[in-house]
């Protein structure tokens, strides 16, 4: 495949981070301050990665992975200590104009807004820096304010925002220059329901218009389903698995996800307990992770001898998948 | 060049917008500048009611000197000062990443940001002080005309002095110690170089050259033939640009980036 097919590609891809110990309280204040003892983190440990124009792309893993920190690789905010790395034909540690103009970056959990003045400042601001034309500037404004329906809201300091409205507008100063590539570390971390399903929403559609390639790290799995087609799983830095989300599904085995309620909390015997059983608070609500080809036989099992009131089959959840691997990351090994 | 000029102007809106809406740290700053200038110059007048001359200078010379490096001081408290103390906190904070994504130099955007508005209210003020030490000393014209582009070649030179230190911040995270470093160096600079004894005025000249701020300039305003000190300036500016450029380059390969 044609190098320019590639939005990045990186290649053995390194970053130690060194920190140091230190103990509590005024004589580890005292000793740390003459003796400190460092730690060296491998937070990437060899990564290879393609990613192809275009496409979006979750890249999942638990806290401390290593996902922001690919991230601020792959935008060029922190150098990798070892390895290759091209964005779009570019190193991006190199900070190239040209470069910074076709990526943009969101952090769910840092604010490229300026608290005390309203957005619109801000956007104007980079409208400036971006050097995009006023029309442009203002027909991107207006159209993206009332997808997002924020319109009302370009006057007020970023302050008196809610979280979801903030997050918005980051969005939308994050887009103002078209990015070829856009980087969203966890753009809904702490939003309600409504406004997560509103970015996602606003996204996708984005993404349908433009077909800017768009790397997502996120831990709410519904961000993941909705909008992402291939997945990349990182684990201590290492990555664990990269490919399509219905292979990901599957990467436990082809299984099914039976859960069945009683009235009251039954007890179940070691053929049963078998299958991974998480049960609600009070023990009266059990879902079951179960070989395709055990389906029938577990379901006769469950209804003969523990008379449930409801049941149902549906497909493996994402998020028992991560789950399941979070627990067990030495599963990812076989 | 044109989209820095255009940033800049958003630079100022946006920081005469954050400080405007807190109304009474608006006044209370340009009060404590006026406060600052006046003080300064009371002093120095104070130690000149005792004697006649400093060094080679009499009261009016250094009543000039004084305003010179005021008028100095005051570009530097509207334009840079503020963002010193912000770097420590972009760094400590995370908040520098976007100033890295910027497609602009990121020193233009991590020193220029915010503008002090309030501080900028005083400027009639400090030019007036200025040329009335100015008329006391009955300069000619082309002497008035060198003070602005003398000005700015000591605030350029002081400022990338400031910049090349502030670099540390990469390595010490907390900006404290450093930007102590600098008030004191500010304070060292605001006296005339022959006033300091042989080794220090070496040090001060040659290595760390903040007494050619404003020791260089005036001596030449003084006396035209006088430029060995006004080249040892431009030379230094010259020189710190370029230690600039590549210990900036190399702190930014150091930047961690704190985890969000």
């Amino acid at each position: 495949m044609n190098t320019n097919t590639y939005a990045i590609k990186s290649h053995q891809l390194y970053k130690n981070f060194r920190s140091y110990k230190k103990q509590s309280g005024f004589l580890g204040s005292l000793s740390s301050f003459f003796n400190r003892s460092y730690i060296e983190k491998s937070a990437v440990d060899g990564f290879d990665l393609e990613i192809e124009r275009g496409k979006i792309i979750g890249l999942l893993g638990p806290n401390g992975a290593g996902k922001t920190t690919l991230m601020k690789m792959f935008t060029g905010i922190i150098v990798p200590s070892k390895g290759e790395l091209t964005v779009l034909g570019h190193h991006p540690w190199s900070r190239e104009t040209e470069f910074r103009k076709k990526i943009a970056l969101v952090m769910g959990q840092k604010s490229q807004l300026w608290w005390d003045i309203p957005a619109m400042d801000s956007l104007e601001l980079l409208q400036r820096y971006y050097e995009i034309d006023r029309d442009s500037f203002q027909k991107k404004v207006k159209k993206m304010s009332e997808l997002l329906q924020v319109d009302h809201l370009l006057h007020v300091q970023i302050r008196k925002l809610s979280l979801g409205e903030r997050m918005k507008m980051e969005l939308m100063a994050s887009l103002l220059h078209s990015p070829e590539i856009l980087f969203l570390d966890e753009p809904t971390i702490g939003l309600d329901l409504m406004a997560q399903e509103n970015i996602r929403k606003f996204i996708k559609e984005y993404h349908e218009r433009n077909n800017c390639t768009i790397i997502l790290t996120s831990h709410y799995m519904a961000d993941v389903q909705a909008l992402c087609e291939d997945l990349v799983l990182i684990f201590n830095g290492q990555k664990k698995y990269d490919g399509n989300i219905h292979d990901f599904e599957k990467i436990l085995g082809v299984e099914k996800n039976i859960s069945f309620s009683f009235k009251t909390p039954p007890v179940f015997d070691h053929y049963l307990n078998q299958f991974d059983p998480k049960w609600n608070e009070n023990k009266t609500n059990v879902s079951l992770r179960v070989p395709l080809e055990e389906v029938q036989k577990v379901g006769i099992n469950v209804l003969q001898n523990h008379s449930p009131i409801e049941f149902n089959t549906e497909k493996m959840p994402i998020e028992r998948v991560m789950k399941t691997l979070m627990e067990q990351p030495e599963l990812l090994d076989n | 060049m044109k989209t820095y000029l255009s940033v800049y102007k958003k630079f100022f809106e946006t920081s005469l917008a954050e400080a405007s809406s807190f109304r009474t740290s608006f006044i209370l700053i340009i009060l404590m500048d006026i406060i600052f200038y006046l003080t300064t110059l009371s002093s120095v007048s104070f130690i000149y009611d005792h004697v006649s001359t400093i060094g080679p200078w009499n009261k009016n010379q250094l009543m000039f000197f004084i305003a010179f490096m005021l008028t100095m001081d005051h570009l530097h408290m509207a334009i840079v000062s503020e963002n010193f103390w912000e770097l420590s906190v972009k760094i400590r904070t995370g908040t520098l990443d976007f100033d890295l994504l910027r497609p602009l130099s990121s020193i233009f955007s991590v020193f220029f940001r915010y503008v002090r508005t309030s501080s900028l209210i005083n400027t009639p003020l400090v030019w007036l002080m200025l040329i009335y030490y100015g008329r006391q000393l009955n300069l000619t014209w082309h002497q008035w005309l060198l003070i602005p582009p003398l000005i700015i070649l000591g605030f350029t030179l002081f400022v990338i002095i400031e910049f090349c230190l502030s670099v540390a911040m990469f390595w010490t995270i907390e900006g404290w110690g450093i930007n102590f470093l600098r008030m004191q160096l500010q304070q060292l600079a605001r006296w005339p170089h022959f006033i300091y004894s042989y080794f220090p005025r070496k040090i001060l000249t040659i290595f760390l050259p903040i007494l050619l701020v404003g020791s260089g300039p005036v001596n030449f305003i003084y006396d035209l033939s006088n430029t060995q000190l006004l080249f040892g300036a431009c030379a230094a500016v010259i020189v710190f640009a370029i230690i600039l450029k590549y210990l900036w380059a190399f702190a930014l390969t150091k930047y961690d980036s704190p985890s969000s």
